[in-house]
This record gives C-alpha cells, structure tokens and sequence, in this order.
C-alpha cells in the first residue's frame, strides 16, 4: 500500500467516524429536546429573570446608598441613619377595606395623609439640620428607594418561587413583564440624581405651567403644601393653583380647587387643569394634547375632590396634558418638555379666550411634583 | 455640594460567566472546527464542496468568537443619565438678555440669580433642562 494511498484510508476511517458521532450527537439532541424541551426552557427563563433580578438588586443597593450618603450629607445627624433607613424601606402602607366603598376617598385619603406626615417626621429626625426645601427632596429620594426596595422582593419572590415550583406558568408571568419592569427601576435610578440635586422632573411640567403664570404675583397658601395666586389673563381673573416649590412635593391640588369653588359659591366659568401625562410609544415626548375631565393622576383623592365639586356648580373641566415617556416622568426635565410647557401656557389662553367672557373667573391648576421649580 | 459629587456609576464588575457555558462555547467551536476540517478533507478526496457543512461551520466557528469576546466585554449593569449635560438657562425678568451654563447645586426655576449686565434687572433662572440623547427616528 503506497503512503497516499494509507492516508486516504485513515482520512476515511477518520470521516466515517465523525460522521458517526455527529448522527448520535443529532440523535441525542432530538431525544433531549423532546423530553426534557419545557425543563430547557423553564431553565432559560430562569437564568433569564436571575439576570435581570442581579441588576435591579444593584439598583436597589445603589438607591439605599444614595439615600444613606444623602441624608448623612445634608442633615448632619448625630447618630448612624441606615438601621431607621432600612427600616423605612421596608415600609408598607395597607389600603382601606373596599368591601363597603362608602366613604372609601375619606378613608383613603386619611392613610395618605398619615403616611405623609410619618414619612416626613422620619426623615425630620434623621436630618435634623435639613430645612424644609431639603426635607422635602430627601423624602422623594428615600420614596424612590423605597418603590426600588419593593420592586426588587417582588421580582425575587416571584423568582425564587419559580425556582422552587419550576412552574413553567410562574416564571413565565415575570418573565414577560420584565421589559417593563426594567424600565420602570431605571427611571427611578435616574429618579435618584434629580431627586438628590433638587432638579425639576418631568412630572413638574404642569407645576412648571402654573410657576409661569404666577411669577411675581401675590401668593397665599390656601391648602397643605399648596399656593395660589390670582392672575389676570386676557382680561379674566384666574387663580392659579400649583404645589409649593422648590423642595419635592405635589400638594393638595384638589383640595385648593374645592375651597375656591366653594368661596366664590361655584361662580367660576372654567377650570383648566394641566398635567404631565404618559405617552404612548411613537408619539413625541413634549406634545400637548387637549381634552376634558381632570388631568390629576395618583391614588385618585384629588381627582375625586374636583369632579365632586365641579358636579355640585356644574363648572366645565378642561384638561390639558403634556406628553412624556414614562422613563421622563421621575428623571431630570428634557427641552421638549420645556418645549411642551411653553405650548401649553399658550392652549391655555385660547382656551380662556374661546371659552369665557372677559371679567369671568377662571382656575388653572399645574399639577406635579414641583422639585427645582418654585413659584 | 456641587454636581456629580454623589457618584452614581453604574459599572459593575460584571456577574462571572458560568463555566458550564464557557464549556458549551468552547465544545461548539472545537466541533465546528472538525466540522470544517471534514469538509476540506471531502474536497482533497472527491474534489466536491460540501457547501452546507462549510456554511454551518464557518457560522459556528464566528459565533462562538462572537460569544466568547461578549463574554469578556466588562457589562454594565443599568442605563442611567449620569453623563447627560443639565442646563440651566438664565433670563432677565425686565430685557431679552439670556444665558446659559451648567446645573449648579441650589439651582431652581425661578431662582433669583443677580442682576442683568444690560439693565441691571433681575436675573431669573428660567428653565433647567437636561440634554436629549438622539435616538433613532421611527418609522410611524
């Protein structure tokens, strides 16, 4: 047998096997796929949702941090913050029993009340040296740890349960709602920069509407938190309504609107409410949108407030909403929304040239946080 | 306090890759490197080509470098906008003067500021606002 002719045996004997194994290698894959192809899955979905619960636990970690090295900054306290600040994140606040709904805003609105004050009287006694504007910002900031804390166990129970069960249908509930979930834990990081340096948020764009009209004007606090000022525009009397700046707060918006319908006895012909509101993905961040109803978002006491009382006279609600992406709405103002707010000070005045006589009474509410805006 | 003194970096050190993974790359590439020195020893035998035994693994071989040097690239952990510029934009409340500069610390909209270089007026801050990253334009 010549050489060439010995190689080309061993190549073949060599290929023959190869061959060989890569059908079992085929074979197998096939058999495994097909019994054990939802155990795979399961398992992928699992290291999946392990990946995304490793970054939220750094998100969390980082927000308590924050919050931790925030208050040991500015509040000057004489003993450690963290255990009173751990123990703030793992604060829970129960709803009211809606087995009987009577009276369920009343009851609602006293929780939040007590949730308020106890939030703030917390961060009172861990920064003592902090003056209102700070105390206000430091509360939002210890809020956002707080809502990154909740996020995280969430995530984690639903994963560890998964781990447990190994129930396909467990995983897959977290396991699809992840894109979001990440995207809202990165909108409170962001949340966490604005929050600790005081800068206006995309939230405060109607608070930044409100700031705008009343520059320079005269203004009382007529509810917690909240100021008013009476305006002339375009020959109407306005009172506009906004939450007190700049430290972090959004006030009682509703509670304001009530008191003045009620002072001037529902003489009042149209009350404009402006808010920042989520848009829906492909429509441009900044844009104003109009429309009817009241633009106040959050647990619903406020909102509830003004369509009572705007029942009770039969005073039109016109809304006006400012557009932004929900990763926009807790993280430091984007010019568009700058943009936005100076398009709305101008829908406002149509609407009260279109819609009211001259000498007429208007409310014009700028709802949001209004952090890093003052009035 | 003045800006960026909180630091909030977000790079990790990365989780560690699983080994069992690294296993399975690394039995992928060997593979697919027999895969491919197959198809040339069927073409110095039978002068053919075999065009789907090269295709997969020439793909394979790509693949798991692809992986391997993702594997590598230190990760971050999440996306936040500590290096967007925030402006802060000042007015004067009496004339058109404006400026702009960097968020201080204290800053707020509304913020009395000094007074105007044009007509000693009072300066304002007017807006503070963050800068746009560009994103891609959609479709609809």
């Amino acid at each position: 047998m010549s050489p060439e002719a010995f190689v080309a045996n061993i190549q073949q004997g060599f290929q023959d096997s190869a061959n060989w194994i890569f059908q079992a290698i085929w074979v197998l894959a096939f058999v495994i796929i097909w019994i054990y192809g939802q155990r795979i899955q399961t398992t992928l979905m699992l290291k999946e949702v392990e990946g995304s619960l490793y970054r939220i636990k750094a998100m969390r970690d980082k927000g308590r941090q924050i919050a931790i090295s925030t208050i040991r900054e500015i509040g000057k306290p004489s003993e450690d913050p963290t255990p009173r600040v751990d123990r703030l994140l793992e604060h829970i606040d129960i709803e009211p029993v809606t087995l009987d709904p009577t009276g369920i805003i009343r009851r609602l609105e006293h929780i939040i009340n007590v949730r308020d004050f106890r939030l703030k009287d917390e961060v009172r006694r861990m920064a003592p040296h902090a003056d209102e504007v700070q105390l206000n910002n430091l509360t939002n900031v210890l809020e956002t740890a707080l809502a990154l804390n909740q996020i995280y166990k969430i995530v984690r129970h639903y994963y560890l349960m998964g781990k447990k069960t190994l129930s396909f249908y467990i995983i897959l509930q977290i396991q699809m709602l992840l894109p979001l979930i990440m995207r809202e834990s990165e909108a409170f990081v962001n949340a966490l920069k604005a929050f600790t340096l005081g800068q206006p948020i995309g939230d405060g764009a109607g608070a930044l509407v409100a700031a705008r009209l009343m520059y320079s004007k005269e203004k009382r606090e007529i509810s917690q938190d909240t100021v008013v000022s009476e305006v002339e525009i375009e020959g109407r009397k306005a009172y506009v309504i906004k939450a007190k700046g700049p430290g972090g707060n959004v006030g009682k918006p509703g509670e304001a609107i009530r008191q003045i319908l009620e002072e001037k006895e529902g003489k009042v012909a149209l009350i404009i409410i402006v808010d920042a509101a989520q848009k829906l993905e492909g429509e441009r961040s900044g844009e104003v949108v109009e429309g009817v109803g009241v633009a106040i978002g959050g647990p619903g006491v406020d909102k509830y407030k003004v369509e009572e009382v705007a029942t009770k006279y039969n005073v039109p609600l016109s809304a006006i909403l400012i557009k932004e992406g929900i990763e926009d709405v807790i993280s430091t103002m984007r010019k568009e929304i700058i943009d936005g707010v100076e398009e709305a000070i101008e829908r406002i005045k149509r609407l009260i040239r279109e819609n009211t006589r001259e000498g007429d009474t208007v409310i014009i509410a700028g709802i949001g946080n209004t952090i890093g805006i003052s009035q | 306090m003045n800006r960026g003194e909180i630091s909030m970096s977000n790079e990790g050190e990365g989780r560690r890759t699983p080994i069992i993974f690294t296993a399975i790359i690394l039995t992928m590439l060997v593979m697919s490197l027999i895969a491919l020195f197959l198809a040339v020893g069927t073409y110095l035998s039978h002068k053919t080509i075999d065009v789907i035994n090269v295709i997969l693994s020439v793909s394979a071989i790509s693949l798991s470098i692809y992986l391997l040097i993702q594997m590598r690239r230190k990760r971050t952990l999440f996306q936040n906008s500590d290096n967007l510029r925030v402006i802060t934009v000042i007015k004067c409340a009496s004339c058109d003067y404006n400026s702009s500069r960097e968020f201080e610390k204290g800053d707020y909209i509304l913020r009395e500021v000094g007074s105007c270089p044009k007509c000693s007026g009072t300066l304002l801050v007017y807006s503070i606002f963050r800068e746009s990253q560009e994103g891609k334009k959609e479709k609809f």
